[in-house]
């Protein structure tokens, strides 16, 4: 039997990966401030979040932790973190990077995961039920345009976005 | 020219060498080259017996020129060089070369080839010294008379010191008053003392003793003979050259006369005209005519002419007792005759509008540190109460926030460096006077780094300053309340804060003074990545500048505290002092000269020089020629690589001397492995060549050393030359790219070299026999791995056939 070991992530080694992708490229001019962290919206409302512990705990290597955790799924993208970092940190952007990881190592919630699998089948985010569509009509509204799936999966081939594994799950 | 005869002197180093060298053989060798007349061997020729061996050759007349092998070559040329010019001989007829680290001590494993190799050395260094020609000595006057540009207590400081050494110093100031920021500070750390108590004169000592300090306006500061003070002024033109300035300076009018105004102050309680008062950061209102308080120098009165009423209005004419107003003064300008120039233009507060959080224009109550220090003295506005500015009302809880537009690279990448120790300050004093007050500090990293800083963070501690560690995200105002509101993460305890609070106060950064830019234009000094006057070495020679004669100190080279700026200025009078204090600069004219018929005006040398020193004069049958300064020039050769006709060169080395070695060192070779030359600059790359030897690492005896004053000599055409005489494979040992002693010459010589590999590629011979090192001192032994490094890949290569 061959033994199998695991490579234990040193600090050096999740930051570059990190700088590496795109969007992760600023994460080590962190100085630890807390700009971001008391700019954040989504840090007032639950201590679920805080993207500069996020970017701490990157920094020290914590991979497991950062890309298993839910933590990184509640930004709210609203870049008021990025315009303020007195480092130039482009926070929601390393946001973006992570996630981007977590996704190729299959960390995906449920959520994300049901907007892939309407994506490459409907070609939308969400299903329209017959409902909704019984509902637009009601309102007076046209009938929705067809979604050029075909296109959209021309995209995802060539991008290879299909070959990721959306599986169904819980969601954070 | 007399017919050469040269002396040859072999010093054994003791015997050390000797144990190595083969040195009957050498001194055999020697004997038998053209041009040799005297040959003579001693364990050391640099002092004592030996040296006056060299010196009674001189005198006898059997040797005009000197070839000396010793130890430490640099040190040695001197000492010899002076000997010799004493006995009779110009001292650059003598050529120093270093057996021991660069032959014996490194090649020591195979003794025969090392003096195969000392032979080939020998011969460079004797048809070099053939070719040498006398160099002349000349003197370029120097006015003893210094001007220091402005009067912040650094520039005070350093005219002080070079008014009481004797000099004559222009001191002027762009403001009415001197003092600078000082004058506005109120109290300094660590001291807390005044920040406009200086160290006093000392060369009346019938009044003051060496043990004095104090305020500006009593400290007799202007009584220091010599000095000459010029408020309202500044510079806007400098002429002339190094030693022998000629700089004209704008003095706008002060209306009021600095000899006849008695400060009675008559004149303010008829001025009709009430404006902000810029000097309290527009706390308060003052006249149209006024003083600064507290008290500096001159103890006159000014007027303000943006907002005085002149003639229309006139009371203040009518009320002075001295008749000292006079409303038609007109701007002047002045110029003076200086050598040495000190530029002590300080640095100011930023202003904190950039970072639209913290919404200081909008906010009245979110001040900076320099307007509670105008609130916390005395005379200030609020004659030392802390007020909400909005309202008047005392203010009893105060938020500092640190870092405000420094270390961010937004706007002002560094840490300011003074801005903790202001915050901990302006905290203690206003805890010590208010026990009650609510005083919170917001911090990134509290830097203490000075004398007795830690005991001011010890301190705030104590008095209960409260820390948070974090950089506050928005500043909120509540209309219902008037108060403000700091949005903060406690990092330490992860928990987000709103702070209540009456007053914020930003720690801002500390920019260049205004019109830095503009100065440094006029006197044609270079500025930092971060706008700062940069010195000429930041590790050794930090008051110094790229050109002579200019000098720098306190706050215009980087935020500075007190202390620190009082060390600085001390030290660029110093510097100020030694470059004047001859009356002349002597100076041996090893420098570029212009080869007139030759010169094709291209002009790539005037833009190449990194002192200014060449220049392009008219010329009556050619349009413009190429003109050397011989008091700029420092001889670095660096033209003379960029020349693309040849038509200048170096006195201490020219083309046919460089032509000679290279043909020498490469004519014996004595070792079974192919002959490398390696071109190495007389400052860091040879450096790393003496230190690969003193420490005795090895590499082999096919590698020879060609020095050059810099790299930036090297031309295309001496590495194709290498390789025509000989050469299997050219090194260039330069300085880092960054630490050239001659600014741009180790780049040059890289772009020479790529230049180079190209051809040499065109040419069918592998570029790989071509490399440039940028090496230092301690880094002798990659000089011996790249030299074996070298030998092997040559090698490899096989032997250079030349068609
Ligand atoms: S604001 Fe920027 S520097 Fe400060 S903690 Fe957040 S990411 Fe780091
Ligand atoms: S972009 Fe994300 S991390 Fe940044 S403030 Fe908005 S929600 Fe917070
Ligand atoms: S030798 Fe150097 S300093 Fe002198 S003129 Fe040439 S480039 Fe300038």
């Amino acid at each position: 039997m061959t033994e199998e070991k695991l490579e234990k992530p040193t600090i050096e080694d999740f930051s570059r990966e990190i700088t590496r992708m795109l969007g992760g490229e600023t994460i080590t001019y962190c100085y630890q401030c807390g700009t971001c962290a008391s700019s954040c919206p989504v840090a007032k409302t639950t201590d679920r979040y805080n993207p500069r512990q996020i970017i701490r705990m990157a920094l020290l290597g914590q991979r497991y932790e950062v890309l298993n955790g839910d933590s990184i799924w509640l930004c709210a993208s609203c870049y008021n973190c990025q315009e303020r970092c007195p480092q130039k940190v482009e926070i929601a952007d390393v946001i973006y990077a992570l996630r981007n990881m977590a996704i190729r190592e299959g960390n995906i919630p449920a959520l994300y995961a049901e907007f892939a699998n309407g994506l490459m089948s409907e070609g939308r985010l969400a299903p329209i039920s017959k409902f909704l569509e019984k509902k637009r009509s009601d309102y007076g509204l046209p009938p929705l345009k067809p979604t050029g799936v075909e296109a959209l999966k021309k995209i995802f081939s060539a991008t290879g976005f299909d070959k990721i594994f959306f599986k169904k799950g819980e969601q954070p | 020219m007399e017919e050469a005869k040269v002396g040859v002197f072999l010093s054994d180093c003791g015997g050390q060498i000797s144990k190595i060298l083969d040195f009957e053989a050498l001194a055999e060798f020697v004997k038998k080259v053209d041009g040799v007349t005297f040959v003579a061997r001693s364990s050391e020729f640099w002092r004592g017996q030996g040296l006056k061996t060299i010196t009674d050759a001189v005198k006898s007349g059997k040797i005009n020129r000197a070839v000396v092998a010793e130890n430490v070559p640099k040190i040695s040329e001197i000492v010899i060089a002076k000997a010799v010019e004493e006995a009779g001989l110009n001292p650059h007829l003598v050529e120093v070369l270093d057996l021991k680290d660069h032959c014996a001590w490194p090649h020591r494993d195979a003794p025969s080839e090392a003096t195969e190799k000392a032979k080939a050395m020998l011969l460079a260094a004797i048809e070099k010294a053939k070719l040498l020609e006398p160099i002349d000595k000349a003197e370029f006057p120097t006015v003893k008379s210094v001007l220091v540009i402005g009067g912040g207590i650094a520039g005070m400081q350093a005219a002080e010191d070079l008014a009481e050494m004797g000099f004559q110093v222009h001191l002027i100031e762009k403001e009415p008053f001197l003092g600078g920021l000082a004058a506005k500070a109120g109290r300094f750390f660590p001291t807390d003392d005044c920040a406009i108590c200086i160290q006093s004169p000392t060369v009346d000592l019938k009044t003051v003793t060496h043990t004095s300090r104090k305020c500006v306006y009593r400290s007799g500061f202007s009584e220091i003979p010599n000095l000459n003070v010029l408020t309202n002024s500044k510079v806007v033109k400098v002429e002339g050259v190094p030693g022998n300035f000629k700089v004209t300076l704008e003095r706008r009018p002060r209306y009021v006369s600095e000899e006849k105004c008695v400060a009675c102050d008559l004149c303010t309680s008829v001025c009709p005209v009430e404006v902000p008062d810029d000097y309290n950061a527009k706390l308060s209102t003052r006249k149209a005519i006024y003083v600064n308080k507290p008290l500096v120098y001159p103890a006159a009165y000014v007027i303000d002419e943006k907002a005085c009423k002149f003639h229309e209005c006139a009371k203040c004419v009518e009320v002075c007792p001295a008749k000292a107003i006079d409303l038609d003064q007109k701007t002047e300008y002045v110029t003076l005759n200086v050598g040495s120039i000190i530029v002590a233009t300080g640095f100011r507060e930023y202003n904190p509008n950039v970072i639209k959080e913290y919404h200081y224009s909008e906010y009245p109550d979110v001040i900076t540190h320099l307007e509670l220090a105008r609130m916390l003295d005395a005379f200030g506005p609020t004659k030392g109460m802390i007020v909400k500015p909005s309202n008047g009302k005392p203010a009893k809880r105060i938020v500092f926030v640190q870092c405000v537009g420094s270390r961010d690279r937004r706007w002002n990448p560094y840490c300011s460096s003074i801005c903790c120790m202001i915050s901990l300050k302006h905290a203690t004093l206003i805890k010590t006077a208010h026990p009650d007050a609510d005083v919170t500090i917001c911090y990134i990293d509290i830097r203490t780094t000075g004398r007795e800083h830690e005991y001011y963070y010890e301190k705030a501690r104590e008095l209960g300053v409260k820390f948070v560690k974090g950089r506050p995200a928005e500043i909120l105002h509540d209309p219902a309340t008037n108060t403000l509101i700091v949005e903060v993460e406690d990092e330490l305890l992860r928990r987000l804060l709103e702070l209540e609070t009456d007053l914020v106060v930003l720690a801002t950064a500390m920019v260049p003074s205004e019109e830095t830019k503009k100065l440094a234009e006029i006197l044609g000094l270079e500025l930092d990545q971060d706008g700062f006057f940069k010195e000429y070495n930041a590790k050794l020679r930090p008051t110094e500048t790229k050109r002579r004669g200019i000098f720098l100190c306190g706050g215009a080279t980087f935020p500075k505290d007190a202390p620190t700026a009082s060390l600085h200025a001390h030290s660029a009078a110093v510097k100020a002092a030694k470059f004047i204090m001859q009356g002349k600069i002597v100076k041996d004219l090893k420098t570029a000269v212009v080869n007139e018929d030759y010169c094709g005006n291209c002009q790539f040398c005037p833009v190449t020089c990194p002192y200014g020193a060449i220049t392009l004069e008219p010329k009556e049958n050619k349009h413009f020629v190429a003109h050397v300064s011989e008091l700029l020039c420092e001889g670095c050769g660096i033209c003379v690589g960029t020349c693309p006709v040849g038509a200048i060169e170096l006195r201490h080395l020219k083309q046919d001397q460089i032509a000679a070695q290279m043909r020498a060192l490469l004519s014996v070779n004595g070792t079974p492995k192919p002959l490398i030359l390696a071109i190495s600059c007389s400052e860091c790359g040879n450096a790393a060549v003496d230190s690969s030897g003193m420490a005795m690492m090895n590499y082999p005896a096919n590698v020879r050393v060609l020095r050059v004053p810099c790299t930036g000599i090297v031309q295309v055409r001496h590495i194709l030359e290498a390789f025509k005489a000989g050469a299997q494979g050219v090194m260039v040992v330069g300085c880092k790219p960054d630490g050239c002693h001659y600014e741009v010459g180790s780049q040059k010589a890289k772009k020479k070299v790529e230049l180079a590999k190209m051809l040499l590629n065109a040419y069918g011979i592998e570029p790989e026999r071509l490399e440039m090192f940028n090496l230092v001192y301690i880094e002798g032994d990659k000089f011996a791995e790249a030299a074996k490094n070298m030998t092997e890949k040559v090698e490899k290569l096989g032997v250079l056939q030349l068609a």
